[in-house]
């Protein structure tokens, strides 16, 4: 099963919010945009902890845009589930909220705050407001309490206090598991513990220095109340009661030397999130549950960015198994019993859980101009298979930046990775500031990067940079390049029968700028032939004709030959020879192809 | 761990099974099973013990069993033995007519998504509705002498299901009136109790999705009286259980099918039987009627079924009494003679163990009317009664019966009263409001309860209290109120059953001080210690002109009124009945003729 749309009207930082999404959700956005919100959404209509209070919402939880007008306005909030028809007891809990038969069967489950239906006339204050929680398309079809209780939501928010949850013994997870092992002991070990520990009791108190000590404590008990009122001390280990024996084992780390409250926090909710993947695979066996949405808040928090990867993806790849394959055990996920019964919810800042979120599970808050919030996801953009897979080994830590970014600047390779933020700098604009991210592609493959960035994705201004590229049989590759982008920007048109020149005419009006050879050349071309004949001479043993040719080049640019050059500057390694000449960049000498696009993408994010 | 959520209770009385292999089998089945079961066999017990066993070990919330009865009163009764289980009102158990199955779990969920016709509002039609629609339809179409009932059109469209099948044609009359009918209550927005079932019958032939669907919510299926279920129930349980994969439990017995006038046919439940995926079982054992009262119902059937009395040394008395006075003359023997011997025969018996059968309406006046002069107290039940038992009047009823006396044992029990006040309303999804709304209840109730009180005042207040004001509410209780409204009539100064006390109005069978006087049809499931079946005479059983297949069923409703008997059977007679022009002198019922015919030609082979 799966949420595949999530709608919120007039709720916070929501006015009109509507995203689709895949199997996992990882919500990623600025401070502020209200991703905490979106989970209280999923609250209303999921958490069983939440009390009726809770689900009485007030004032502060009207779109902020109503301004004094929120008095009479609805707040409505829905998900529509999907791919459950392959578990009975999920279309049980479903089947009778259906708003499309399918195949497959879609479900939505509605919660909605709204004056009284018999109220007449305005509402006078919020006491004249009820919530409604009901499934599928009619608001007479009431969802009970069953449901959140089976197919709960479970968050865990990002401040939690992973210590004390554990401390205590009644939210701890631990729980369980100890009550489970306390049923697994027979009668006759439980006796063998028992009589081991009254030892061990035995041993420690009956010591003299112990029962002194409880002397001392009876004689000034008895001084201060007299023999009559004075009760008999004595010291020893409390609990002598398997149950309570059991009850008061404690996490040990670190060999078992020192307890989890002197853990480092980042321990501490290792360990917490652990425990909370069995008691999920617990509450799954045991019926208690038949899915769990598990929400998670800035999973960051506390972790090394190493750890967070590891631990998310566990999390986030067994909900990824398809419901088909619930049933068979696999040998290496024996024990995963939640694998496809959770569905996991992150939100985050951290292009680390960004960057092995599944690729379809991005869903993306912005703030628009009317200051409400608006959500895209790659949910449902249209990848091919091999795209999808493309992308997502491609995106990785740095390239998870791309989701956080307000704009981003497509270029080949790592030449154009290091020079483009030179000249960046050099023409004032500062790339970090403006929070636009230069996203290498690794080849000339833009396709799938500019649809999962551009309109029917995730709307996310961008900029490709890339070469006319000349072959030497006179063939040019660019203009194909550019009429296949187009014509996934702006479909329908003819693009073949069009000429080079009216193509990247076109392609530039649509962020799509194309030098007129390869980078290389087109630097030569300009200022920064200077420091590129110096560093290929510094790094390169060169014979003295090939000096004597740079010399010639460099004193007469018309006679460079493009080939030649390029070939010189790979045996240097185009990434480091671009890293080595970038210092030189100057606003004068900035290839117009490359000004034109950041001068675009800096003006498309302002 | 297996959490268990479902009372154990019923653990306690299995054991009682274990010496009826026929009651055992049934209760230990695990696939399909149908369970013929013949007359006093424990049919009812086997039943609410294998829906408590399967509720607790096959299913688990939000799965459950549904079980569909036919008609109101049986479900009341299955409601009041299951509830001593622990099952009185559980979340995965349904316990309704076909009518309400039908309404709530298939078409209220399914049918908007699936254009069928049916308007999403459901309103039932009250019957002057019903009859308005009907007879406008029928006399714009033939004439104000057209000589159809409403009963003709009812049956019709029970019989024939699909409707682009030649055999919808068969009356072209009737087939037109059905069509105007229906076409005009979909105007008004309504619905009628047969279109239920149609409908429903409608959406889960034509539209495979709602098989899973249903499957998932209920994939255990009990059916009570099968026999008297009909065609379009039929056609829904085996598409439901044959292709949707929904595990089926039939009781039933096809002798004791008297609904054929209304489209029920007793050779479906044979049909299934004869299926080789179903378990068949025999319930032989009879628990109700003395040895010699089994012997003569077989002679009277005409069949031999091999029934054994539980206690072979009971005795029984047969009488055959001819009271040449007509109807009068019977009612003065029954009342001056037969009555005070049955009372005084048998030490503690009391006039609620005596029931007086007949055919039809007019016998049952004739009675009524002598009973009333003589002061004996009775309670009536049959189409000539004060009201019909629906599910408000069932309540109300119940209400009654909590609070003359019955909270003191929690009987009924308070919590079912509540639960099933609450789902009398449509579209309360909010716990606070449910809350309120039982809060209320139980402050009527608590209020008004009196061990000695009237019925009259009682069904004001309830009715000023909490009836009225919910069906102002509740367009959808309108047919209902139709006899919540006789109610109030009947047990009103002048009113059928003035002085009726709170406890007679609590339950029928909670009044030994009453004889019960009742038609044979609706003396199904019903045991007395003495039946009086009067009005025996030709021309009213079997009725004059009958078809084969007529002449069949009453023979089987002859069949009904012996069984019900567990000591003695009075037939009555007077050779001859009331004409419209004077007494025709037809002779004593020809079932009563041969009965005695085989009895003593029994007698002397012995």
């Amino acid at each position: 099963m799966r949420i595949c749309r999530i709608g919120i009207r007039n709720f916070t930082n929501f006015r009109n919010f509507e995203v689709r999404t895949g199997r996992n959700v990882v919500v990623v956005g600025e401070n502020k945009v209200g991703k905490s919100n979106l989970l209280f959404a999923l609250q209303l209509i999921f958490d069983p902890s939440l009390s009726e209070r809770d689900r009485r919402l007030g004032l502060e939880h009207f779109w902020d845009g109503l301004g004094d007008d929120k008095l009479g306005e609805t707040i409505e909030i829905s998900v529509d589930l999907t791919d459950f028809d392959v578990d009975p007891r999920l279309v049980a809990h479903l089947g009778g909220y259906l708003i499309d038969p399918g195949p497959p069967m879609i479900s939505r489950l509605t919660y909605r705050y709204q004056p009284m239906a018999s109220l007449e006339g305005q509402p006078g204050s919020l006491a004249d407001y009820e919530y409604l929680l009901f499934g599928g398309m009619y608001p007479d079809t009431p969802v009970g309490s069953t449901l959140r209780r089976m197919l709960p939501l479970d968050l865990l928010p990002a401040l939690r206090d992973a210590e004390k949850d554990l401390a205590n013994w009644r939210r701890s997870p631990l729980r369980p598991l100890i009550e489970d092992l306390a049923g697994t002991l027979s009668v006759a070990d439980r006796d063998a513990i028992l009589d081991a520990v009254d030892g061990a009791q035995a041993a420690l108190s009956g010591r003299p220095e112990v029962e002194a000590v409880a002397r001392t404590i009876g004689g000034r008990l008895e001084g201060m109340v007299g023999p009559a009122h004075a009760t008999s001390v004595a010291l020893g280990l409390a609990p002598s009661r398997l149950d309570a024996l059991l009850r008061a084992l404690r996490l040990l780390i670190d060999r078992g030397e020192r307890g989890i409250a002197e853990a480092s926090l980042g321990t501490t909710n290792l360990v917490f999130l652990a425990l909370k993947s069995l008691e999920l695979d617990r509450l799954i066996q045991d019926g208690e549950r038949d899915y769990t949405f598990l929400a998670v808040e800035e999973p960051e928090a506390h972790l090394h960015p190493h750890v967070q990867r590891l631990v998310y993806r566990h999390f986030l790849e067994t909900a990824e198994v398809d419901d088909e394959d619930v049933d068979e055990d696999p040998p290496g996920r024996a024990g995963d019993a939640t694998a496809g019964r959770h569905v996991t919810i992150l939100t985050t800042h951290s292009p680390h859980i960004a960057s092995i979120a599944p690729l379809r599970s991005i869903v993306l808050l912005r703030r628009q101009a009317d200051g409400s919030t608006e959500g895209v996801s790659t949910a449902e953009i249209p990848l091919d298979d091999a795209e999808v897979d493309d992308l997502q080994r491609y995106i990785d830590v740095t390239r998870g930046e791309l989701f956080f970014s307000r704009g981003v600047i497509l270029v080949e390779g790592d030449a154009e990775r290091f020079l483009v933020p030179a000249f960046a700098d050099a023409l004032d604009i500062h790339l970090d500031e403006l929070g636009i991210s230069v996203c290498s592609v690794s080849g000339t493959n833009f396709a799938p990067y500019v649809k999962l960035l551009g309109p029917s994705g995730l709307r996310i201004p961008f900029v490709v940079l890339t070469d006319r590229d000349e072959l030497p049989d006179g063939t040019v590759l660019g203009p194909g390049r550019v009429r296949g982008l187009l014509g996934i920007l702006r479909p329908g048109r003819d693009y073949e029968a069009m000429d080079e020149a009216e193509v990247f005419r076109r392609g530039a009006l649509r962020g799509i700028f194309v030098n007129s050879s390869t980078l290389e050349p087109a630097l030569f071309a300009t200022g920064m032939r200077r420091q590129m004949v110096r560093v290929l001479k510094a790094d390169l043993p060169l014979r003295r004709a090939n000096r004597e040719l740079l010399d010639g080049w460099e004193a007469r640019p018309s006679t460079l030959e493009p080939t030649r050059l390029i070939k010189l500057i790979e045996r240097i390694g185009k990434g480091r020879f671009a890293q080595r000449i970038a210092p030189a960049a100057t606003a004068e000498r900035c290839p117009a192809y490359i000004r034109e696009a950041l001068e675009r993408i800096r003006d498309e994010v302002a | 761990m297996r959490l268990r959520s479902t009372s154990a209770a019923y653990l306690r009385h299995a054991g009682d099974l274990a010496d009826n292999p026929g009651q055992q089998a049934a209760y230990d089945s695990r696939g399909h099973c149908v369970v013929l079961a013949g007359p006093g066999s424990g049919k009812t017990k086997t039943l609410i013990l294998k829906l408590a066993r399967m509720l607790a070990e096959d299913v688990r919330v939000p799965q459950g069993v549904a079980c569909i009865t036919y008609s109101q009163e049986c479900t009341r009764e299955l409601k009041r033995r299951l509830e001593p289980l622990g099952l009185g009102e559980s979340p995965n158990l349904f316990v309704g007519t076909v009518h309400g199955f039908c309404l709530r779990h298939i078409l209220m969920p399914y049918a908007h998504l699936a254009n069928i016709g049916v308007p999403r509002q459901l309103a039932v039609a009250t019957s002057r509705q019903a009859d308005v629609a009907f007879k406008g339809v029928a006399e714009r179409l033939l004439g104000l002498n057209q000589p159809y009932k409403w009963d003709d059109m009812g049956k019709y469209r029970r019989v024939h299901l699909d409707r682009f099948a030649p055999d919808w044609d068969t009356d072209p009359d009737l087939a037109r009136i059905s069509e105007g009918y229906e076409a005009a209550l979909r105007r008004q927005g309504l619905i009628d109790y047969d279109d239920m079932v149609v409908c429903a019958h409608r959406l889960v032939s034509a539209h495979d999705w709602v098989l899973p669907a249903i499957a998932a919510r209920w994939p255990i299926l009990a059916v009570d009286e099968y026999q008297d279920l009909g065609v379009p129930l039929h056609r829904i349980v085996t598409r439901l259980a044959f292709e949707g994969g929904v595990r089926l439990f039939a009781v039933g017995d096809a002798d004791q099918s008297v609904y054929g006038f209304a489209g029920s046919d007793g050779d479906l439940l044979l049909e299934l039987a004869e299926r080789q995926d179903i378990q068949r079982v025999r319930l032989e054992l009879n628990y109700r009627c003395a040895g010699r009262i089994i012997e003569a119902s077989e002679y009277a059937l005409g069949e031999t079924r091999g029934y054994r009395p539980y206690d072979e040394e009971r005795l029984a008395v047969i009488r055959f009494v001819e009271r040449p006075g007509g109807l009068a003359d019977q009612a003065a023997h029954v009342i001056d003679t037969l009555i005070p011997e049955a009372l005084a025969a048998k030490d503690g018996r009391k006039p609620g163990d005596i029931a007086i059968l007949y055919r039809n309406a007019a016998v049952g006046n004739a009675f009524a009317d002598a009973l009333t002069a003589a002061d004996i107290e009775f309670v009536r039940v049959d189409t000539g009664a004060p009201y019909r038992k629906v599910e408000l009047t069932s309540w109300i009823e119940d209400c009654a019966a909590w609070c003359s006396g019955g909270w003191r044992r929690g009987r009924p029990q308070l919590d079912g009263l509540l639960t099933r006040w609450v789902r009398f309303r449509t579209g309360l999804s909010s716990e606070r409001e449910a809350n309120k709304a039982k809060g209320l209840v139980t402050a009527f109730l608590m209020r008004n309860r009196c061990d000695e009180g009237l019925a009259a005042p009682f069904v004001a207040a309830i009715r000023r209290d909490l009836i009225d004001p919910l069906a102002r509410e509740e367009p959808s209780l309108h047919d209902q109120m139709e006899q919540v409204h006789r109610m109030s009539a009947a047990v009103k100064a002048g009113g059928k059953l003035e002085g009726l006390d709170l406890v007679g109005l609590g339950g029928r069978d909670g009044s030994p001080s009453h004889i019960n006087l009742l038609t044979l049809h609706s003396s199904k499931g019903c045991e007395y210690d003495v039946v009086m079946m009067v009005g025996m005479d030709q021309g009213v059983i079997p009725w004059n002109n009958e078809s084969a297949a007529e002449l069949r069923e009453s023979r089987r409703l002859f069949y009904v009124g012996l069984t019900r008997a567990r000591d003695a059977v009075h037939l009555i007679y007077s050779g001859w009945i009331d004409g419209r022009y004077g007494p025709r002198y037809f002779g004593r019922s020809s079932f009563v003729e041969e009965l005695e015919t085989r009895l003593l030609a029994a007698g002397q082979d012995r």
